[in-house]
């Protein structure tokens, strides 16, 4: 019963990070500070769902395989999150400053 | 009304309002990077799916959409990096 409400408690918590992406998703101006807070969240909150999920199932097969997903998931967000930077900065992509001198 | 299903109605809403940023991104790494996003919450759903219904081989088609989402995002960005010539 306990192991339930952990899990509930998890899931929640990953939901209100997926909503804190979708956030600054909307709330930055440049396209740098918008990859930069998304990739980090969006990784924190697949990281708590995937602990619920897998405390909601116990110890079996069925929670070996979700965790198979998460290291899996774990190690190519961070590469397509810089492969897409990097895409954005070798083409050319600049940040308009603020020109406050003068 | 269950838990997960709630769960899973929260995340296609999640992915309605991704899909918003991606329709109206100045540049296309915006939209780069709304895909990456809905490619990361459909692996969610999927899994959130099969603790649902129960069934363990919905694990293995997660699984093949991880792998084929990254492989996608990678070349879709290395195509635009080299200005469309691969």
């Amino acid at each position: 019963m306990i192991l339930y409400i952990l899990s509930v408690l998890f899931t929640m918590v990953a939901l209100i990070f997926m909503l804190l992406g979708i956030v600054g998703l909307f709330r930055f101006k440049d396209f740098y500070s918008r990859i930069l807070i998304s990739s980090k969240v969006e990784t924190v909150g697949f990281i708590t769902i995937m602990t619920g999920v897998m405390l909601y199932s116990g110890f079996t097969w069925f929670s070996l395989k979700v965790l198979l997903i998460l290291i899996i998931a774990l190690l190519t967000n961070p590469l397509s999150t810089h492969a897409i930077a990097r895409s954005a900065f070798i083409s050319g992509y600049k940040i308009k400053r603020e020109e406050k001198n003068g | 009304m269950n838990f997960w299903s709630i769960v899973i109605t929260i995340l296609a809403i999640f992915v309605v309002l991704v899909v918003v940023r991606v329709i109206m991104g100045p540049t296309i790494w915006d939209r780069l990077l709304g895909l990456n996003m809905i490619s990361s919450k459909i692996i969610v759903s999927i899994v959130i799916l099969a603790v649902l219904l129960d069934k363990s081989f919905l694990l293995d088609i997660a699984l093949v959409y991880a792998v084929l989402g990254f492989l996608g995002t990678v070349l879709i960005a290395r195509f635009i990096e080299r200005s469309g010539n691969l």
